[in-house]
């Protein structure tokens, strides 16, 4: 449809709502006046239910620092539903508040094909300074082949194993974080483990070794040369050595039923954690908050975390990105750079418990010193620091989210539903070829 | 969950023994209601009302309460707790007022348009009529989702985003109510009426005034009733075109929860925050909608 | 488009055939009412409405579908032809879809509209808290599609879910409803089931109210018993209405897409893990929301609605047929 049959249907559009009486909107003023630093200004902040910002009181903060500063934040609970409408008010090229959140999942849809519509922080006169900062891979993975950076890094979600003491100790396995974390230096260790939990006579009744074949998946993957995308960001996951070894590892879990064959984010996925249902984990370190919220505070002392199989991986986190179209465009970056500067990131570890995406932060012995009494006193700083560390820079593509998914499905077929796991491969690819085939 | 299934029974094919000795008032169907025929409608409302119960009992407890096996079948006092932290948590005194504004703008919208097209449709006559109807009823049939970019579009344009009339006037008007109002009045609204109105010499819209409306006021009613609920709770569309600034209660609801983790019992303590509206409306005017609807259905 | 035709006979609606039907001296209602220039002036509020926010986009909706294009680039994109046709007539995903959603729909919409019809049966007698139960019956259809859901979720549960724990009790085997494909499908109508029958029972009461009374005391008359009654009187009287729900529920069976959406509880597109209550509506929405590709989700609208088309085509020619015979 051509533009003048939009501007037609618009106008109309307009024609009816003068005669119900519906009143327009106002129309929004864009003069280039210089930017000054002083002016009063009002900055509307799109998020969805990751950040914490305001919880952390940090806008209040902020606002203390700049008086002429009005900071107003609109939030959505579902990260799919906020991308859902960013993706619309992106392709309508309008509606975009002046700092928008962007999580890992679309990170790389923005910086391969909206990149032109979001103001680039590696202009920025101290660009390379706020660049030391962050973790290499944080940063990267915001910035355009030609060197655009979208946003800047929020959280992290370096990844461990998270497991119940009084599981293993009831199924007579080790439960020394340090012992455990020898025995499953890498997956098959994890597993040997695993079978061991599974033939104890002595374990709970019902539970099982680990929560879902995506625990393992998912972690595993990601510590490939490469996972879903090939070296320049396009999807290609059947010639991935990631993938290859996250399905041998994740599948024999499941063929095996080692795993309580659950669905991740489901809801008996969380009634599991309230029930004792699973003894293992992989956990992000914002998973932390979540496990407490389900378990309860009958949960303390139970749970304990080791470092993650394999090496460091990181699942989640997310960006602020500052759109062109805000009238505002220089006084909102200089609240995205504020609000991810180091300082503010320990603060949000040490409030929030949202791990730092800053390696400066991360070393702070505020965030390096961190212990968990609920998690039986695990030193979270250093576990979650030592795998934010070890965190390979695999390239990420906009399909990642989906792809896995279509993994994790499959395997899930193959722990409830007794599929083969060629079969269940077969799924996938055929899966992944309908996400990523136009 | 046995229960649920039970209202199966009341199907036709097992008519209730209602007591068929009675003498009946007019026909058949003012005979009263025997004991099967109360116990299988008190079963159907339990079942009705089972799921907002459970918002209810969801809404006052904690994540691990709920989980547990067997969970609590009781509301508890923390009910308030929770509300108290929606309420802060999402702007939802402002998003029930919008809301409430939204939906009665649909509501009157919907049924003053689609009665007046409805009626022209039923019965007036005029080229094209066939062609425009057969569109209408057409368009009922195309999922709504997609249209959703060229709308947003549209109101981008008319820099109408976050403004309530975004999510008012492309709802304002349903091909469902136009059909509708036209089925209904087809058949309830005798040509004979029509024509003693017109002989009267009365102009078209005093017998629309006078004649039309009153004959098409119990389909009305079920038409703003069904519609009132309908926006009341639509969901993808105002979560696109508004946010939390300037929510209704269902894009308040998506605003609850903060960090990673999701707080179910606040949400379905705001749930029910966002529901209670509803089942007011329902308490105090349920006798002159539902029975409204039905008195009128008998005269006309 | 039989739909537009307008005798008392093929009325779809509420209000019911008022029998005898009136029979109207068509030439003088030719006279006086065949060329009211009026009836633009009722529809236009209407269509001016209507033709701004639902033809357009919908229109705009087949343009996009002749193009491969995603939702960065909604407005660009590369010309295809019916290339997305084909691609979705080939594709597996598309027919599952078709599959799921005639099953969904048939066990969402069959029970759903017999149960309606029982119940205004119930409702229609002379009821002690009348007003009360009516307005009961509605309450599932006030509940938001998401509380709704999440509640079912809950009772269908594999390992903590109400259901499996009664059947539990009694020696039975757990079922995994989400998991396998004809649980997870009766779980989703009974959700679909469970929101819409109140609310066909009540459009189905008000229809029967107006049965006139003359019609049960005759067949009383000639020694009909109360189910007879309901077979030879109600029925016949509530076909009208009936074929209108049978068309509106059709049309809802086909878009169905909340319900199988929130069903899985943490968010996916893709229905389940073999896509086993994957419908149309969400494969459309994931093909465009999820996936990107709006071009190939603008062609599975489309045909969507051509599906739908022929259904309640088939419908309305079934309707029509049955009353010229009644005739």
């Amino acid at each position: 449809m051509s533009l003048s049959g939009k501007g037609k249907a618009a106008s109309a559009a307009l024609a009816v709502a003068l005669l119900t009486g519906a009143c327009g909107g106002s129309a929004a003023s864009d003069d280039d006046a210089p930017y000054d630093p002083d002016a009063p200004v009002t900055l509307t902040v799109g998020l969805f239910g990751t950040f914490g910002f305001q919880e952390a009181g940090l806008y209040d903060e902020y606002m203390d620092l700049h008086p002429n500063v009005t900071i107003k934040e609109t939030s959505v609970e579902k990260s799919a539903d906020y991308y859902r409408a960013l993706q619309t008010r992106l392709a309508a090229g309008s509606g975009l508040e002046d700092v928008q959140g962007i999580e890992i999942g679309f990170v790389s849809d923005i910086v391969q094909n909206h990149a032109d519509a979001f103001a680039d922080f590696g202009q920025a006169e101290n660009a390379d300074e706020v660049r030391e900062t962050f973790y290499d891979w944080k940063y990267e993975q915001a910035m355009t082949e030609d060197g655009r950076v979208v946003g800047l890094g929020t959280d992290a979600g370096p990844q461990a194993m998270c497991f119940r003491r009084d599981l293993f100790e009831a199924a007579g396995l080790p439960t020394d974080r340090e012992e455990l974390g020898e025995l499953w230096s890498d997956w098959e260790g994890y597993l040997d483990v695993g079978r061991r939990y599974q033939d104890s006579p002595t374990k709970p009744a019902g539970s099982a070794f680990v929560d879902s074949p995506a625990s393992v998946f998912s972690a595993a993957v990601y510590q490939g040369e490469l996972a879903y995308n090939d070296e320049d960001g396009n999807p290609a996951p059947e010639s991935s050595d990631g993938v290859e070894n996250a399905w041998e590892h994740a599948s024999e879990a499941a063929a095996e039923d080692l795993t309580a064959g659950l669905s991740q984010f489901g809801d008996e996925w969380n009634s599991a954690f309230a029930n004792g249902a699973f003894a293992t984990i992989a956990c992000p370190a914002w998973m932390l908050g979540y496990i407490t919220s389900q378990v309860g505070e009958d949960g303390a002392g139970k749970w304990d975390i080791a470092p993650l199989p394999g090496q460091g991986g990181n699942w989640g986190g997310s960006w602020l990105g500052v759109p062109e179209s805000s009238d505002d465009k220089e006084a909102a970056m200089a609240l995205v750079e504020w609000l991810t500067a180091p300082e503010q990131q320990i603060k949000m570890f040490t409030r929030e418990a949202h791990f730092p995406s800053s390696s400066e932060a991360a070393e702070d012995p505020e965030v390096a010193d961190a212990t968990s009494e609920y998690f039986s006193g695990a030193p979270i700083g250093q576990i979650f620091g030592e795998s934010a560390e070890n965190i390979r820079r695999t390239p990420i593509g906009r399909y990642d989210t989906q792809i896995q998914e279509a993994f994790t499905t499959a395997l899930t077929n193959v722990a409830t539903q007794g599929v083969s796991p060629d079969e269940a491969f077969e799924d996938a690819m055929a899966s992944v070829e309908q996400v990523t085939g136009g | 969950m046995a229960t649920l299934t039970l209202p199966g029974r009341s199907a036709p094919t097992e008519p209730p023994r209602a007591p068929v000795r009675r003498r009946r008032g007019r026909g058949g169907k003012s005979a009263s209601a025997g004991p099967v025929a109360y116990t299988l409608l008190t079963l159907s409302a339990l079942v009705s009302i089972f799921p907002l119960y459970w918002t209810l009992v969801a809404g006052s407890h904690t994540n691990a309460e709920i989980a547990a096996t067997p969970p609590p079948f009781l509301p508890d006092a923390s009910l308030f707790e929770n509300m108290g932290r929606a309420l802060e948590e999402a702007p939802i005194g402002l998003a029930i007022l919008n809301s409430v504004i939204v939906a009665g703008s649909i509501t009157v919208g919907t049924v003053l348009f689609c009665t007046l097209a409805g009626f022209a449709f039923a019965k007036l006559r005029f080229r094209g009529r066939g062609l425009l109807l057969a569109l209408v009823v057409g368009t009922m049939m195309v999922p709504t989702q997609l249209a959703v970019i060229p709308l947003f579009m549209m109101i981008a344009e008319l820099q109408w985003v976050n403004h309530l009339q975004a999510v008012i006037l492309p709802t304002l008007v349903s091909a469902f109510g136009v059909f509708f109002m036209r089925q209904y009045l087809v058949s309830a609204l005798p040509d004979e009426l029509l024509e003693a109105g017109r002989v009267d010499g009365a102009s078209t819209f005093r017998v629309f005034r006078s004649i039309v409306l009153p004959a098409a006021r119990p389909a009305m009613a079920v038409l703003a009733m069904l519609t009132f609920l309908t926006a009341w709770n639509e969901f993808f569309w105002p979560i696109i075109a508004l946010t939390n600034s300037n929510p209704t209660v269902q894009v308040a609801l998506a605003g609850l929860g903060s960090g990673y983790v999701p707080q179910r019992s606040v949400i379905m303590a705001g749930t029910l925050l966002g529901t209670v509206p509803v089942l007011v409306v329902f308490a105090v005017l349920g006798k002159q909608i539902v029975g409204g609807i039905m008195q009128g259905a008998v005269k006309g | 488009m039989t739909i537009a035709s307008s005798g008392p006979r093929e009325a779809l609606i509420a209000a019911p055939v008022v029998a005898p039907p009136t029979t109207t001296p068509p030439a003088r209602r030719r006279t006086r009412l065949t060329r009211n220039r009026w009836g633009y002036a009722y529809v236009a509020p209407f269509f001016l409405v209507f033709g701004c926010f639902s033809l357009f986009p919908f229109l705009y909706t087949a343009w996009v579908s002749l193009h491969e294009t995603s939702l960065s680039n909604i407005d660009g994109g590369t010309w295809v032809g019916l290339e997305n046709y084909r691609n979705l007539l080939q594709s597996e995903f598309f027919w599952n879809a078709a599959r799921n959603t005639l099953t969904i729909g048939i066990l969402a919409t069959v029970p759903q509209l017999c149960m309606a019809l029982g119940l205004a049966h119930l409702l229609n007698y002379k009821l002690r808290h009348r007003t009360f139960f009516r307005t009961v019956m509605l309450m599932p259809y006030a509940t938001s599609i998401a509380a709704a859901t999440l509640v079912f979720a809950q009772i269908f549960g594999r390992d903590y879910g109400l259901i499996n724990a009664v059947l539990e009790g009694v020696g039975l085997e757990r079922i995994d409803w989400e998991g396998g494909t004809w649980t997870s499908q009766l779980a989703i109508a009974t959700i679909v089931t469970w929101r819409w029958t109140g609310y066909n029972a009540l459009i189905y009461l008000a229809a029967m109210q107006s049965i006139p009374g003359e019609l049960y005391e005759a067949a009383e008359m000639d020694g009909a018993s109360r189910w007879r009654q309901f077979l030879h009187v109600t029925i016949p009287a509530l076909r009208p209405t009936i074929l209108f729900t049978v068309i509106v529920s059709t049309i809802g069976a086909v878009q169905l897409f909340g319900e199988p959406l929130l069903f899985s509880g943490n968010g996916t597109t893709n229905g389940g893990t073999s896509n086993q209550y994957q419908t149309l509506g969400l494969l459309m929405y994931q093909q465009g929301w999820s996936n990107f590709h709006i071009g190939q989700a603008a062609a599975t609208a489309w045909a969507m609605f051509l599906i739908i088309l022929v259904i309640v085509g088939a419908a309305a020619v079934v309707g029509r047929l049955r009353a010229r015979a009644d005739r």
